[in-house]
């Protein structure tokens, strides 16, 4: 008993001490990971795949049984200013899988970064590149059924959202389903649509990277932002996009759709 | 010139026999343009284009394992679709276009009567995902080629391990598709000034003609610019806009891409939705039925009436002309099948 709370005494002593460090000497050669978190909502609901329902600002109703995006070229500054790059990182969020929604940066060097910024989408150098460069989360092969490749237009699927809404009139199956593809990295051979969007938030706690705090950025994605943003988007007239100049509409509402909630820097 | 071929790669190594010429898989004909394909990312091999070739013919790149690549591109009408206007796929679906010839793909920076794609490695993804063609899934694909010895045992000797990947897939596709270069037609040996080079006196003013009135936009050696554009024809599928699916962009809509007219005479019926069975008809369509609409190429506004003249005598001409641009070597070689 008596040895427990000593040890308790030297682990409170040990916080301390670190804490106050903690302020003065961030040691650059320190790495660690930095974990960004994509929590997908309704509003202030929380999003479950073909049961949450909701309404957009023209009381049309939703639901989402689908939803998808890449994350790119992400980049942490902190208080310096100074801008840590994570380039050729490639990631998918599906919300049907729960791993993908945490991304891990590995090998942070240890500072205060007070915003953070990434491409919803594949950049034009990787959506041209050759297939060699299209492993993981970019091989085209690796979608099932739910691709994020359009063949015909050569280009990765951005952002995809799906799912039904009574106000859709029915089609020859009855059915009502919505279906947003977005992509478009601007052309190859020739000027075509750009629907790459890069995102840059603000972190109001700053995320501390130290040699024993790996921070996690809380980032909630508003999926009904993506009918009522910049756009006001009728899910009556619009649930069918499949094509670049479609996509545009949505592709600049939901480049407004996320913010960065909390950061968390506990110790390892 | 000697960097337009490759050899086999064995034909360096110091053991084989010096007395076997190396076979040629890949040559640039002296009167073709620089390829465009940059073969530096995919050198072809001889296990390599076998391998793209067996892939070619195999019904497991689609769904149900009835419909191959060759299915739409057959080989005596130099790589299309002989006798579908529109392409007859899976379940007997109907695509909205006309398959096109596979022939000099490393001459051509774009693919598709549209130009969609840009690369011809990522070319094969297309047909195999397209629901009314082969209705598959990439990733099912090559699922089923690892489960067969034949596939492990062609992806080794292809690549020197039994790895079944994206790339080494596509790529190996690409390969048989490069080596599917036509350029020894008549037309080509008359050119070229070779033996056997001598066009009649009807197909030399056929050509002639073609100089003056086609060649604006079937130009040069591939008979195509590359460029799209409308060439007047009615428009019987609104929805299919051509070029402007692709760039969004309003001056593009209903134009095509020029195609090559290599081995013409083999390829009918003619068009991106193959709308004309004969060049008869096709050549009927420039004279009397060009439409005018606001994308309509200004070339074909030269005269008081939309179109081209041509008397009915220089229809003749220009038909036998067209006929010596078949390559029988290339539409009958038996390296190109199985
Ligand atoms: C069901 C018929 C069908 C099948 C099967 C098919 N194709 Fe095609 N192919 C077409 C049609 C139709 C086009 C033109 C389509 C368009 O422009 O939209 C085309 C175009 C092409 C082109 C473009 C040529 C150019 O000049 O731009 C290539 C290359 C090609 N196909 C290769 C393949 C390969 C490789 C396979 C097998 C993996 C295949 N095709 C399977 C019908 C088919
Ligand atoms: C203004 C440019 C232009 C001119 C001039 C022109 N063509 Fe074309 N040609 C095209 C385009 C574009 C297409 C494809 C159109 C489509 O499918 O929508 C085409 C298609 C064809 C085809 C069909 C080929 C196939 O594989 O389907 C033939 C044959 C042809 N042209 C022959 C000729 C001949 C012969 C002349 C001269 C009398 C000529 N063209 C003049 C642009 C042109």
């Amino acid at each position: 008993m008596k040895n427990f709370s000593y040890l308790l005494i030297a682990l409170f002593a040990s916080i301390i001490v670190v804490s106050c460090q903690k302020e003065d000497d961030i040691n650059p050669n320190d790495k660690n990971t930095v974990i960004l978190e994509f929590d997908n909502r309704v509003g202030d609901q929380k999003l479950v795949l073909g049961t949450t329902t909701a309404k957009n600002s023209l009381n049309e109703d939703f639901t989402v049984t689908r939803l998808n995006y890449f994350v790119s070229n992400i980049a942490l500054k902190n208080e310096n200013g100074e801008v840590v790059k994570f380039p050729n990182q490639y990631f998918l969020v599906r919300q049907s899988d729960p791993n993908s929604l945490l991304i891990k940066l590995d090998n942070v060097p240890a500072g205060n970064y007070n915003e953070v910024s990434y491409m919803i989408g594949v950049d034009s150098l990787k959506s041209v590149s050759d297939v060699s460069q299209r492993t993981g989360v970019l091989d085209p092969a690796s979608y099932g059924d739910d691709f994020m490749y359009w063949s015909w237009n050569s280009g990765y699927i951005f952002f995809k959202m799906e799912g039904k809404s009574s106000a859709i009139p029915p089609n020859m199956m009855n059915m009502t389903e919505y279906a947003f593809h977005v992509g478009g990295f601007g052309g190859m051979t020739g000027k075509t649509i750009n629907n790459l969007r890069t995102i840059t938030l603000p972190m109001a706690n700053t995320a501390q990277v130290r040699r024993d705090v790996s921070p996690q950025i809380h980032v909630i994605h508003d999926v009904s932002k993506v009918f009522n943003g910049v756009n006001q988007i009728s899910i009556a007239k619009t649930y069918m996009v499949h094509s670049p100049d479609a996509g545009i509409p949505i592709g600049q509402n939901y480049a407004k759709s996320f913010i960065v909630d909390h950061v968390h820097n506990e110790k390892d | 010139m000697v960097s337009g071929l490759i050899y086999l790669g064995v034909a360096c190594s110091k053991d084989d026999s010096p007395e076997i010429e190396p076979e040629v898989l890949f040559r640039v004909p002296p009167n073709f343009p620089k390829p465009v394909y940059d073969f530096s990312k995919n050198p072809l091999t001889k296990e390599g284009v076998e391998l793209g070739k067996i892939l070619f013919f195999d019904g497991n790149l689609s769904r149900d394992g009835t419909i191959s690549c060759a299915e739409c591109h057959s080989q005596p009408s130099a790589f299309t679709h002989h006798g579908h206007d529109l392409s007859h796929g899976i379940d007997n679906k109907i695509g909205i276009r006309n398959s096109m010839p596979i022939q000099n793909m490393a001459f051509q920076k774009e693919f598709f009567w549209d130009g969609g794609v840009f690369d011809l490695d990522l070319f094969s993804i297309a047909p195999i995902e397209n629901p009314v063609e082969m209705d598959e899934k990439l990733g099912n694909v090559l699922e089923k080629l690892r489960k067969q010895e034949k596939y492990t045992t062609l992806f080794q000797k292809a690549y020197g391990s039994k790895e079944i990947t994206t790339e080494r897939f596509l790529k190996a596709l690409s390969q048989f598709m490069l080596t599917l270069v036509s350029a020894n037609s008549l037309y080509d040996k008359y050119v070229r000034k070779e033996a056997g080079g001598i066009l009649s006196s009807e197909e030399l003013e056929g050509l002639a003609i073609f100089k003056q009135k086609c060649a604006s936009c079937h130009s040069g050696e591939l008979f195509t610019d590359l460029s799209y554009r409308n060439n007047g024809l009615p428009v019987y599928n609104k929805e299919d806009t051509g070029r402007q699916r692709i760039t969004a962009i309003q001056t593009d809509s209903y134009k095509f891409k020029v195609p090559s007219l290599r081995n013409v005479a083999m390829t009918a019926p003619y068009m991106h939705d193959g709308r004309f069975y004969s060049l008869d008809a096709v050549l009927n369509h420039y004279t009397d039925g060009v439409i005018e609409s606001k994308t309509l190429d200004g070339l074909l506004m030269n005269n008081e009436t939309p179109g081209i003249a041509l008397t009915k005598d220089e229809k003749a001409k220009l038909i036998a002309f067209l006929k010596t641009l078949t390559d029988e070597e290339f539409l009958k070689n038996k390296k190109f099948g199985i």
